[in-house]
């Protein structure tokens, strides 16, 4: 037999080949972990602007949702070794998953046009919003977290102190009103968020398949059931927090925030004040 | 959409039908399209509309070209040869019925009835409607999918097989390597190089054959060797879940419950060398 008549050994085999199972691997799990995690807490979080309006406690302040959001911000920028957390919990990971998703896409000649069916757009649009999402996350990270506001029109720069009159301010291109390129911005982040709601809930089904979770037509089904119902809640999420953000009114967002701050400066003296009485009796 | 079962025709009397064939002299030769318009009677199909092309080889401008070129065996789908793309799609020939694929009674010209015969386009083609799936069986060596009996001492009787099993195996035991899976396949892209084959991706139908002969009391012997292929390059990983492949099969094989299980013994198998270090 001539089995091995074309196979290479497994030393001169490329980088990429020899660690092939690996790294396919690697790609799918760091999309669940920490990549997916990371958006279900992410749109959550920033929802909050409209969910945080049922919240009566938070809506004494003016405005629920602003007051709630700038909670959830602080919570987050409390956390130690944020910088850590964000570069190997975060950047890298997505930027692995990035390099090797554009990199495997590469691999596959889309034919939809011959054969149309249903999930066939769907192993297209995952490609779609693979390269759509790369671009979205650079842009959204690098005008939010890294400062550079020469992409953002009106040049706004985010503040975690200011977070959700900054944000609403980035959306809309001007602290008091829509623009025409706030529109455009708005619109690439409904885009763009949607793009990864639909890149998240799809990649969960298929990588079910890829890890033999799902074998039979009945499992697959059921749990394509269950990763459109989390898309859907995702996508209710991402919609609510884009459309949120870009009504927001930043001037009067600006002014709960700033009465958020002075009573948290308020705060100490009248926590500490019970504590130096003397106790009634 | 009207259909035709085989024993009821739509049409009742012979009709004409134009046919453009995309023909090819031989490897690296230059394509062409050819069009003919070939008398149909009821319940004809793609084959014997290609005999009488191949008997009258002239063209709708009327002038004689050579004889269309094509593969078939059984014709009665069971042996996958004539394989090709009819009006896009990839399908058999043999049991591809005119009144079908081209139910309109008009006669040819714009909006006429009209089908076209292209080759499949994964593989390297011989000439016109003729390919070369030599890729295809070499990934069936790849796999090794053969039940390990070399013959020369008797083994004694089988293991027992439950009626259950044997229904689900009996599925996978259908595949005729027609290719349709492969042809319609967005990861299997054509290769015209033997040296690449060895780390291009497999496709469906070789999947579901590891799977087949995984499950084979005799054959899992040689699982473990099976899943080294399917989880290096061009395997099971490769798959990019378009589910294509089980929507044109013809044999409906489930290839995705194939790839699903193939993807299960991988993972497995990963662990197991993980651990065993080997
Ligand atoms: S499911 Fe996988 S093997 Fe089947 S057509 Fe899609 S990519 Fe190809
Ligand atoms: S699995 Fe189906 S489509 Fe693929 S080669 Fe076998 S019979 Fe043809
Ligand atoms: S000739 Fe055998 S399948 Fe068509």
């Amino acid at each position: 037999m001539s089995e091995t008549a074309h196979e290479a050994p497994a030393k001169q085999q490329p980088f990429m080949q020899r660690h092939h199972f690996l790294l396919r691997r690697l790609h799918s799990l760091t999309g669940v972990m920490p990549i997916g995690v990371f958006l279900i807490n992410h749109l959550l979080t920033n929802s909050s602007v409209v969910w945080g309006m049922i919240d009566p406690k938070a809506g004494k302040t003016g405005h629920g949702g602003v007051a709630t959001f700038q909670h959830e911000v602080d919570f987050i920028h409390s956390l130690p070794y944020l910088i850590i957390i964000e570069i190997f919990g975060l950047w890298l990971p997505i930027a692995f998953h990035s390099v090797l998703g554009v990199y495997y896409a590469t691999t596959g000649r889309a034919n939809n046009a011959r054969y149309p069916f249903q999930d066939n757009w769907r192993y297209t649009l995952q490609r779609v919003s693979g390269y759509v999402g790369v671009l979205f996350i650079f842009y959204h990270v690098a005008t939010l977290r890294w400062g550079w506001t020469f992409l953002v029109p009106g040049g706004t720069r985010w503040s975690a102190e200011y977070a959700a009159s900054t944000l609403a301010q980035t959306l809309r291109g001007h602290a008091s009103g829509l623009t025409l390129a706030g529109v455009g911005v708005s619109l690439f982040y409904m885009a763009g968020v949607s793009l990864l709601v639909f890149h998240l809930a799809n990649g969960l089904w298929t990588a079910a398949i890829t890890w033999g979770l799902t074998v039979s037509r009945q499992a697959q089904r059921r749990w394509g059931y269950a990763c459109a119902g989390l898309g859907a809640a995702l996508m209710a999420m991402a919609w609510s927090a884009v459309i949120g953000f870009a009504t927001l009114d930043p001037v009067r967002a600006r002014l709960v925030e700033e009465s958020l701050r002075s009573a948290h400066r308020a705060e100490p003296a009248l926590t500490a004040a019970p504590d130096a009485a003397p106790r009634r009796p | 959409m009207p259909t035709a079962t085989p024993n009821a025709p739509t049409s009742s009397r012979s009709r004409t039908v134009r046919f453009a064939i995309v023909r090819c002299d031989g490897p690296g030769k230059p394509e062409r399209t050819e069009l003919f318009d070939v008398p149909v009677e009821p319940g004809a199909n793609i084959i014997s509309c290609l005999q009488w092309i191949a008997a009258n080889p002239v063209t709708i401008e009327g002038v004689r070209t050579t004889p269309p070129t094509w593969d078939s065996g059984c014709l009665e789908e069971v042996c996958g040869s004539c394989t090709m793309n009819i009006n896009g799609r990839v399908r058999q020939a043999c049991s591809a019925l005119i009144d079908a694929v081209s139910p309109s009674t008009t006669p040819p010209g714009p909006g006429g009835a009209t089908i076209t015969l292209e080759p499949m386009r994964k593989f390297p083609v011989v000439r016109d409607l003729c390919v070369d799936r030599a890729r295809f069986f070499r990934n069936l060596e790849r796999i090794k999918a053969w039940v390990p009996v070399d013959g020369t001492y008797s083994l004694g009787a089988g293991p027992t097989e439950s009626p259950d099993h044997q229904a689900t195996r009996y599925a996978l035991s259908t595949c005729m390597t027609c290719g349709c899976c492969l042809e319609a396949c967005p990861q299997f892209l054509r290769e015209d190089k033997p040296e690449a084959w060895d780390t291009s991706f497999v496709g469906a139908a070789v999947i579901s054959q590891a799977v087949l002969f995984n499950d084979h009391p005799t054959g899992a012997t040689l699982k473990p060797q099976r899943l080294d292929v399917l989880s290096g390059p061009g395997g099971v990983n490769d798959c990019g879940n378009s589910q294509n492949c089980v929507k044109v099969c013809p044999k409906e094989i489930p290839l995705t419950e194939s790839i699903g299980a193939a993807g299960r013994q991988v993972t497995v198998h990963a662990v197991k060398k993980f651990f065993s270090g080997r």
